[in-house]
Parts: structure tokens; C-alpha cells; sequence
């Protein structure tokens, strides 16, 4: 476990949270090199099927974040995501899936120190929890997209 | 159910509806659905406790809408159906006329989906007691036993897709399992995959289950796949108080309050 | 068959210290795809973007990734280089590996390994990528300015003057606006009439603004450049065009004791009215509620004494239809009327009064015709107390900001107070006094200095009368909080500034933003305060939030110009980043099977129903569309629809799978 290096992948919008990372990076605040930011429009826009498609391809956990409430950029998207989040975490918990792999935070374009604290306490995490074998020992997909352009 | 056989041999005649969707006798001792577009035919149309087959699947097929105003004979989960699907502006008092069946096995027309609304307002959705056993044994467990349970449990699905068929609210022209670009879920039986497209299903269902467990007749496996849908309306009763079908107003994912309670968000 | 360049950035040192930038090149020159890939010192400087330039011509490329900055700082810059090379600027995509990467971590493998990765995802999701164009809008060039106050007067005559036109609806039966109810502004001390009316004629008058006034807006439709506004015209039960405003019916008006909300409820006024002497325009409107005419089908002695026989008491509303391009928000602001303070008796005690009631008092105009007088027995008072912060910064009474006008206007009245009672005493309770702007802390300093006002640093707890005085018990916090108790003829309260009424109900009818105190919101507090997050409606004034006049004025104008930049061009151009309903051909024509589950979730209304029709007219099947013109490109109808029939450019769902599916995969 001691040489076990999470993968975490990170669902992001764009105008809260991935100016939060931004400012962290101005800031020169250093933080656990294991996150891969992925840059979406909204909250909103995050489709749960892309959280699973991150498990399936050998992550060990997901970070969600975007706006804080009453913030979004388009006034409401990040409200839609909360609700479905709430529901798609109750169905995810219910199924086996471990639900303390996913964390979900509100950083704001300002809070460039809550996202280096938000990365460094999921690494954390993870890497209490181990790999996510469990996952990745069902997740061997017989199809592999050809990328040929 | 002479009611029922009388009214649809009338509709017929009188060439108000061209088709009654509702049972008839099968085989091996279960109902099947019917289609009576000839009036004398309307003598075939039974119902009893067998009859749980959820005939609001056929309402948005084109084939069946093609033949011209449609009537149903509709139990409350069938009308349950018919309510949401009108919200999704899937049929409408244009084509339809609903031929409601009351929990006392009594016919009772309908004028409108309006009044239909007002009936089933009067019932609650509610998980019966053997399925609610199910769900508590499952909450009892923990995360690994539940994820082991559901593997297993999901590793025969040979992907059939009866379910889908059988849901009315599955009625899209091309579901999510028939993209390929990207591909979503992979087409053969697999062990995350199959767990993917329930999840995939349990999710696009969120606040449109109506707890009809056509899903669950229709599997050839007898695997409980509407526990999943069973434990969202679970939850959205805890979270958000909730939902019946309505004609107009809020459906449960696509609004929100300001102020939705979670406790899990940083 | 895609072909990728790749172009990673040293950023001088910004990214080389930490992150091996020769070896991320090399990598992504492997990939599947990939047919060129360089590292560079400075990707944005000049040569670094002929670089590019030249790579897209030279090896053909059909998609670009930059590998440097943050896309919030550059991706306009490297668009537009790939643009005028020929290729579609949305072909172009950023790695982060400076803010994100090279700047939060230590030099190492773990840094350079993610850099590599950060870059693998991009070059996927760009192969998915599809060339957009900008979207063109049509523009109507003419404003709806929605409130006569000053700032809404300002932001009429500056877009009126740049030749545009105007149409500027106002619910009051005049314009002016608090501003018209002043008795004299700071730090000046201008008569506040005597500024204002000159331009409230000149609204009147310009050729290029119409005013409706006792008009307010119905409802809103449409998006920015073509908005389809209905305006409601309250009856004044009057035919404008007729009544010279001569004056007669009000003079002889049988009800003449309804309470003048021009003074504030301090004065009275008549059934058929005008509000205040200088009213524009100087025609009266009939109060319905309080005619008796309307009440007891009697009287009508304003009709008899017309000389044009303009009164009109069968007059209905009338709805105008008005297209319109941009709209300015100025509804202003009111006064908390303090009910919730029972402990400073307002409400019982008549000599209890609000700033605006005060400046009600002070007017030459006013009630008392610019004598300080007591409301209850019309003495004037010998001592008076002026509390500031009545209800603001008070998180416990639901109002925890700054109302910021109090303690200059405080300031005056006390001011004006010492001019016109020689031998008063004035005393001013205040927490702090904030007195930012330009010459207003030297107006504070006169009325301490040179008119004797007493500032006392201190909050009052409690007000009651006694033997005809109102004891106001407060306390010096400067004296190690020593209570001080003075008997007061009348006390003035600084009651908060709070959000017009109805403003929650016009946001809603403009689809546009406001916060918990119900004030219009901003795009973004620092920089975009004129705009919201609504494309075409801008803000002036107090409604946004409490402010002074010159702070008003500069924002109409500023909101003026906004509108102005939106009116220069013929048709605007968006950015393509929008969601889009897929088709396909008949008998399908589109994988969207009309749930309409999107509309709702789309917080722009920009989703329409689209009904796809055969031949001979009949609806075949009705789906969803998209207003180009509305969507701001969020994609939350995109993570709604369960066919996934609609899609976000640039956020695709083949993009986003790709990019995902690539990040801990390699090829």
C-alpha cells in the first residue's frame, strides 16, 4: 500500500472551480500530483455516465466540483447537479459502489487554497482506501474504442 | 369483467376509438395483451388479478397509434403510466381514452386525463411489504457485500432488454445501449457492463418509476432489477418529498430548490 | 484521419523547471493521430505562433493542441492564430500544464508523467472535435429602459443621444424618482429640482425617447437584439393628448385628504392628481381607489370643470407590443418603512420620521413648504436627533449590509436642519460615518465644524415619550459608553435601502438574476457591474444595490454605453459553444422524442418545441430546439436528455467520452 499512487480524476466546470485550480497554481500552492483535471462548461453538464466511465478505466477516485450554490455562471446549472448527485449517490451506494471515492465540492473562482485542500484530503483518502480493485476486477471491457480519428 | 366488454363492443361500433388495448386469456395460465379493433372480438377482454402487465407500453408505439384513437383499459399503475407519459407529451386526450379499472375490479370511464389525475392523486405510491424486507436486508449490508450481491445477482443478464420493453417510460426511438459512438454500455453480457446499463436504466427512470415491476415480470432470469427503482423512489420520497405523475408542473430531476439539503458536499 | 499538432510550451522557465517539456513532446509525438510535435520557450510570443502557423499549412493539420498556459488566460490568442492559418479556431484546444501542473508541483516524474497525460486527453477529445462557425443575431436597435428615476434618465438621454431609440417606461405618474422627492443633494447642497428637471424635459422632449409613464412592463419575451416586450399603460382615465394640464380638476377636487405619497404620507393630496408641481408630464392621473366616482358612481366634478373635456372614466388599460433590442434596468430603491423598530415608536409616534419624510420637510415644495415642523402639532423642534444604521448592518433585523447614502445624507439634514432653526441643537447617533466619495468627508467635517453638529459614536436602544418630548436613550461608546439621554423633539431614523417592491416579480418576468435582498445581480461584482447574467439586460442605479447619485448617473451611463456596443453592429456574434438538437433524415428527422424534459432544466428558456411537418401541413412530430440566439452553453440539457439527442458544441459527448476514456489509458 505504501508505493500505491491513487489515480483521481477530476469533473470540473469551468468558470468556478477550474479558476479556483488556476488561482492555486498563480499562488504557487502545492498540492499531491494524482488529480487530472477534465474542464466542463457546467456542473450541469456532467453526464454520471462519465463517472463511471472513469471507475471502469482504472480510477481510484473522482472529484466533482463546481460552483457554489446561488453562483453558477448560468444561474442554475450546478442546482440541477446537486439534485442529481443526491439521487445518483443514494443509487450508487445501494449497487456496492463506494461512495467515499467520489467527493463532490463547491470551490469558487477566489478559493485557490480549498482546492489544493480538496485534492491533498482525496488523496488522502484514496489512498487509505487502497485501489479500487473491486471495480477494476469487473471492469475488463471486451470492446476498446479504435481511435483512428 | 362484462363492463369492460360491453363499453369497448360500444366504442367500436359507434367507430369513436379504432383500437381497445387490454387482456386476454395466454397461455399457460397467464394474460396477454390485446388489440380489438373488430367490435365482436371485444368479448376476448378479461381482467383479473393476473393481469398486471403494464399495457401503457403499447400507447407510444407507432403501430399502435397508427391505427387511430386508442382506448386502455388502465389498473392505477397503468394510469399512473398514461399521466406521465402525457406530461412527456407522449399521448394526449386527442388519442387516448382511458377506460380506468378501480382497485375493486370496477370499470370507471374516464372523461379526460384531467380526471384521471385527480384519481390516482388519491392513492399514494407505495412499496409493498416483501419488496421493503429486500431493500432493508440489502441496506443492512455492507458496501462490499452489496457491490458482491448485485455483481452476482446481475452476471447472468444476457442483455434481452425485456425490461426496456416492457417499461412504458422506455418508449425512446434510440436508447443510450444503441449508441456507438461512443459506446456507452457494451452490447454483450458482462459483468460491469450489465451493472452499467441497470444503473444506465434505474437513473434515465429517476422520478418517472411509477413502481409498475413490469421490469421484473418481463425478465426471463427473475432478476430484481426494480429493487433499483424501488430504492430511488425510496429516496426521493427521504430527499425531496416524493412524486406523483402530473400533466403540468415540476418533474422531479429537472428542477430543483435552492435550498435541497445534502450533507455530503464540501 | 485526423492530424494532430502539438505544441508544448516551456512558458520561459514557468513550466521547463518543473516539468520535462522535450520528453511530453516526445510522447505525444507517438500518438495515434499525432503528425507533428514540438516543444517551444514562448508558444504565445510571436514566432512561437508562426510556429503554428506554419505547422498547420505545412503538414495540413486538422486539430491543434497547445500545451501551456491556463485556456482562461490565451485560448483566444492561439484561436485566432490557427484561424488565420486556415484553420477553424475550435479545432484548437489548451493543456493546463502551467497552472495546473508546473506551478503546484515539485520537479519530478509524477509532474512531467501528469503533464503527459494532461496532454494524451486533449489530443483525443480535439479528434473529436467539429469545426464551428460564429453565430450572427439580428439586432432591433431600440432600447426599453425600465424606470424613470435619475439613472434611468440618464440612461435614456445617453442612448437617445447616440441616435438610438428609447423607450422608457416609468409606474409612477411622473419620472424623478427619489431624486425629485430631495430637498437638496451632497455635497453641494444643488436644490435637487433644479438639476433634475432640466433633464426630466429634456426626456420629455427628445425625439428619439418615448415615455409611457404610469406604464409597467406586462411581460418579456425573446433574447438579446429581439426581445418582444408588452407593456402595460394603466389608465390615468385621461385623454393625454387633450388635457393642457391646466390644473383645474385638481384644484377642485372634492377628495382632498388622501395621504400625498410624493411627501411620503406627510402631506395630503387629491383624488385626480399630480403628484408633484414639476411633474413631467404635467398631466394628472385619477387614483381609483380613492375617487369617489369609482367608489360611489358619483361626483365627477373634474369632468365638468375640464375645459377640454379630457377626463375619460371608461378609459381601460392598453397593452403596447414594443420590440426591443437591450434593456436597462432602473427600478431604483425604497426606504424600509421600520415597523420592526417598536422600540424607536415609528409609526407611534408621529415626530418619528425617515430620512425621506425629512427631506419631505426640508423641500420648498413640501408639506410645510421648507419649514422643519413637527408632523404632531406643526411647532418647530428645538432639539432633534438623527439616528444612523436604522435597520442596516443589522444581520439580526435581516439586513446585514451597508446602506451607504445614510451618513451623508444624515450629514445634510443635520445641515440643513442648523440652517433653518437657528439656536437648534441637531445630535447624530452614528456607528461609523462613511463618507468615501469625492468632497463628502469635507461636507461631514463642515457639519461637525462649522454648523455644530453633535456626532455622538453610539446606538440608541430605545424611544418614548414623556410630557411631550421623545426621550432618546442612547449611549457615547467614545466615553467608555456612557448613556446619554436627550429629550428630543423629533427624531430622524436612516432607515435602510432596500429592494423596490415588485422587483422580485419584474426579475422574474426579465428572466434575469437577483439576490436574497431581492437587488437586481450583477454578471460580476468587479468588473461586469453593469451587465447581468442575462445577454441584453444591463443594470443602472440602486437597484443593483443602495447607492448615491453620482454613482447612479455614472452607471446609466455606463450601462448606456453597453447598449450602445450592442446597437453598433447590425448583427452580433456569438460564440458557437451552444447546444444543439440533432436531425436526422426522414422518417426519423431526429433521435429527440419530444419530452420537453430539457426545457425545464434549460435556466435561459432558450429550448423551443419545433414541430416537423409533411406536405400537407400535418405535425408529423413535434421536437426540442434550440434559440441560438438564448443558449449561453451550459450543457445541463445535455446531461438531461436520455437519447442523447442533444448535444453541446465543444463539449460533445463523444469529446467529453474520449477525454476521459484517454486519461488513464494509453494508446
Amino acid at each position: 500500500m505504501a508505493d500505491f499512487e491513487p489515480k483521481i480524476v477530476a469533473f470540473v466546470c469551468n468558470w468556478c472551480t477550474y479558476a479556483g485550480a488556476d488561482l492555486t497554481g498563480t499562488s504557487r500552492i502545492k498540492y499531491a500530483t494524482n488529480v487530472r483535471i477534465i474542464r466542463f462548461p457546467c456542473t450541469g453538464r456532467i453526464d454520471y455516465m462519465l463517472l463511471l466511465k472513469a471507475f471502469d478505466e482504472g480510477a481510484d477516485g473522482i472529484i466533482v466540483s463546481g460552483c457554489h450554490p446561488n453562483d453558477c455562471h448560468y444561474t442554475s446549472g450546478n442546482f440541477h447537479a446537486r439534485r442529481r448527485w443526491i439521487m445518483f449517490r443514494e443509487l450508487c451506494d445501494f449497487v456496492g459502489i463506494d461512495i467515499n471515492r467520489v467527493l463532490f465540492s463547491w470551490v469558487s473562482a477566489a478559493e485557490g487554497s480549498k482546492w489544493a485542500d480538496v485534492v491533498n484530503t482525496t488523496v488522502t483518502r484514496i489512498r487509505e482506501l487502497g485501489p479500487y480493485t473491486e471495480y477494476q476486477k469487473v471492469a475488463k471491457h471486451p470492446i476498446r474504442e479504435v481511435t483512428n480519428g | 369483467m362484462d363492463e369492460l366488454r360491453k363499453r369497448a363492443k360500444e366504442l367500436l361500433e359507434s367507430k369513436t376509438i379504432s383500437v381497445v388495448i387490454g387482456y386476454e386469456e395466454g397461455t399457460y395460465n397467464r394474460t396477454r395483451a390485446l388489440f380489438v379493433e373488430k367490435p365482436e372480438e371485444a368479448s376476448k377482454l378479461i381482467f383479473d388479478s393476473r393481469c398486471v402487465l403494464n399495457l401503457a407500453t403499447y400507447i407510444t408505439k407507432q403501430e399502435v397509434k397508427a391505427k387511430g384513437k386508442m382506448a386502455i383499459a388502465a389498473t392505477i399503475p397503468v394510469m399512473r403510466s398514461i399521466i406521465q407519459l402525457a406530461y412527456e407529451f407522449q399521448v394526449s386526450d386527442k388519442n387516448l381514452l382511458v377506460l380506468g379499472i378501480t382497485p375493486e375490479s370496477n370499470l370507471m370511464e374516464f372523461k379526460d386525463l384531467l380526471e384521471v389525475e385527480t384519481y390516482i392523486h388519491k392513492f399514494e405510491i407505495e412499496i409493498n411489504a416483501s419488496y421493503r424486507e429486500k431493500l432493508d436486508k440489502l441496506a443492512g449490508m455492507t458496501q462490499t457485500e452489496r457491490w458482491k450481491f448485485w455483481i452476482d445477482e446481475l452476471s447472468p443478464c444476457f442483455k434481452c432488454y425485456a425490461c426496456r420493453a416492457a417499461c412504458p417510460m422506455c418508449y425512446c426511438h434510440r436508447c443510450t445501449v444503441d449508441f456507438n459512438q461512443p459506446q456507452w454500455i457494451p452490447v454483450p453480457s458482462h459483468e460491469l457492463g450489465n451493472l452499467e446499463w441497470h444503473i444506465m436504466r434505474a437513473v434515465h427512470l429517476m422520478g418517472r418509476c411509477i413502481d409498475c415491476d413490469g421490469c421484473a415480470n418481463a425478465c426471463p432470469l427473475g432478476i430484481p432489477i426494480n429493487l433499483l427503482n424501488k430504492r430511488l423512489l425510496e429516496d426521493a420520497k427521504r430527499h425531496f418529498g416524493g412524486y406523483q405523475p402530473v400533466l403540468k408542473g415540476d418533474h422531479l430531476m429537472s428542477t430543483f430548490k435552492p435550498d435541497d439539503k445534502e450533507n455530503f458536499i464540501r | 484521419m485526423s492530424k494532430i499538432g502539438v505544441f508544448v510550451c516551456h512558458c520561459g522557465e514557468n513550466i521547463s523547471a518543473t516539468v520535462d517539456c522535450a520528453k511530453v513532446a516526445e510522447t505525444a509525438a507517438g500518438y495515434d493521430g499525432v503528425v507533428y510535435s514540438i516543444d517551444y520557450k514562448y508558444m504565445c510570443s510571436d514566432p512561437g505562433q508562426s510556429l503554428i502557423k506554419s505547422a498547420i499549412i505545412e503538414k495540413g493539420l486538422t486539430g491543434v493542441v497547445v500545451a501551456s498556459c491556463s485556456p482562461r488566460m490565451h485560448e483566444p490568442t492561439f484561436r485566432k492564430a490557427c484561424a488565420e492559418a486556415g484553420l477553424n479556431p475550435y479545432m484548437c484546444e489548451m493543456a493546463n500544464l502551467r497552472e495546473h501542473c508546473s506551478w503546484v508541483h515539485e520537479k519530478g516524474d509524477a509532474t512531467t508523467e501528469k503533464a503527459i497525460d494532461l496532454v494524451r486527453i486533449l489530443v483525443e477529445k480535439v479528434k473529436k472535435n467539429h469545426s464551428l462557425n460564429a453565430i450572427k443575431v439580428p439586432v432591433t436597435k431600440t432600447a426599453l429602459v425600465i424606470g424613470g428615476g435619475i439613472a434611468g434618465i440618464q440612461a435614456s438621454l445617453d442612448i437617445a443621444n447616440s441616435g438610438h431609440k428609447v423607450i422608457l417606461i416609468e409606474r409612477d405618474p411622473s419620472i424623478g424618482g427619489h431624486m425629485s422627492q430631495l430637498s437638496e443633494t451632497f455635497p453641494t447642497l444643488d436644490c435637487s429640482q433644479c438639476i433634475l428637471t432640466p433633464r426630466m424635459v429634456e426626456v420629455a422632449q427628445h425625439e428619439n425617447i418615448t415615455l409611457y409613464t404610469y406604464a409597467e412592463l406586462e411581460s418579456l419575451e425573446g433574447f438579446v437584439g429581439n426581445f418582444k416586450a408588452k407593456i402595460r399603460r394603466k389608465s390615468k382615465s385621461l385623454d393625454e393628448k387633450i388635457c393642457t394640464g391646466c390644473g383645474q380638476c385638481t384644484t377642485k377636487c372634492p377628495v382632498k385628504k388622501i395621504p400625498s405619497e410624493f411627501n411620503e404620507g406627510l402631506g395630503k393630496r387629491t383624488a385626480i392628481y399630480v403628484p408633484f408641481p414639476q411633474a413631467v408630464p404635467n398631466k394628472p392621473v385619477i387614483d381609483r381607489v380613492n375617487c369617489t366616482y369609482y367608489i360611489k358612481g358619483k361626483c365627477k366634478v373634474c369632468e365638468i370643470v375640464c375645459p377640454t373635456k379630457a377626463i375619460r372614466f371608461d378609459q381601460e388599460d392598453t397593452i403596447v407590443e414594443a420590440e426591443v433590442g437591450a434593456i436597462v434596468v432602473a427600478t431604483g430603491f425604497t426606504v424600509k418603512q421600520p415597523d420592526f423598530f417598536p422600540e424607536y415608536g415609528f409609526g407611534k409616534y408621529p415626530d418619528v420620521i425617515t430620512g425621506l419624510q425629512f427631506e419631505r420637510l426640508a423641500s420648498a415644495s413640501g408639506p410645510t413648504l421648507g419649514e422643519i415642523r413637527r408632523p404632531s402639532d406643526g411647532k418647530v423642534p428645538e432639539k432633534i436627533v438623527f439616528i444612523a444604521c436604522a435597520g442596516s448592518r443589522d444581520p439580526a433585523k435581516g439586513i446585514p449590509y451597508c446602506s451607504k447614502i445614510c451618513c451623508m445624507y444624515i450629514a445634510k439634514h443635520a445641515m440643513l436642519y442648523q440652517h433653518k432653526v437657528h439656536g437648534g441643537k441637531s445630535y447624530v447617533f452614528y456607528m461609523d460615518i462613511r463618507a468615501g466619495g469625492k468632497m463628502y468627508e469635507e461636507f461631514v467635517r463642515r457639519a461637525i465644524e462649522d454648523d455644530g453638529v453633535n456626532y455622538i459614536r453610539g446606538r440608541v436602544s430605545r424611544i418614548y415619550e414623556k410630557n411631550g418630548k421623545l426621550i432618546v436613550k442612547g449611549a457615547d461608546t467614545l466615553l467608555g459608553a456612557m448613556p446619554v439621554d436627550i429629550d428630543a423633539d423629533m427624531v430622524v431614523l436612516a432607515t435602510a435601502g432596500i429592494a423596490n417592491e415588485g422587483s422580485e416579480e419584474l426579475a422574474q418576468k426579465l428572466h434575469t438574476s437577483y439576490d436574497s435582498y431581492h437587488f437586481f445581480s450583477e454578471a460580476h461584482p468587479k468588473l461586469k457591474p453593469v451587465e447581468t447574467n442575462t445577454a441584453g439586460i444591463f443594470l443602472a442605479g440602486a437597484c443593483q444595490s443602495p447607492k448615491d447619485i453620482p454613482e447612479s448617473v455614472a452607471m446609466a451611463s455606463g450601462a448606456a454605453v453597453k447598449v450602445a456596443c450592442l446597437f453598433s453592429q447590425d448583427e452580433l456574434t456569438r460564440e458557437p459553444l451552444i447546444a444543439v438538437v440533432n436531425r436526422q433524415a426522414a422518417p426519423v428527422f431526429s433521435s429527440c422524442v419530444g419530452c420537453f424534459l430539457c426545457v425545464s432544466a434549460c435556466p435561459y428558456q432558450a429550448i423551443e418545441k419545433e414541430e416537423i411537418k409533411n406536405r400537407t401541413g400535418e405535425v408529423i412530430k413535434t421536437i426540442a430546439k434550440v434559440n441560438p440566439g438564448l443558449c449561453q452553453g451550459c450543457g445541463t440539457c445535455v446531461a438531461f436528455c436520455r437519447t442523447k439527442s442533444i448535444d453541446i458544441q465543444g463539449y460533445t459527448h463523444e469529446e467529453m467520452y474520449s477525454e476521459v476514456m484517454a486519461l488513464l489509458n494509453e494508446y
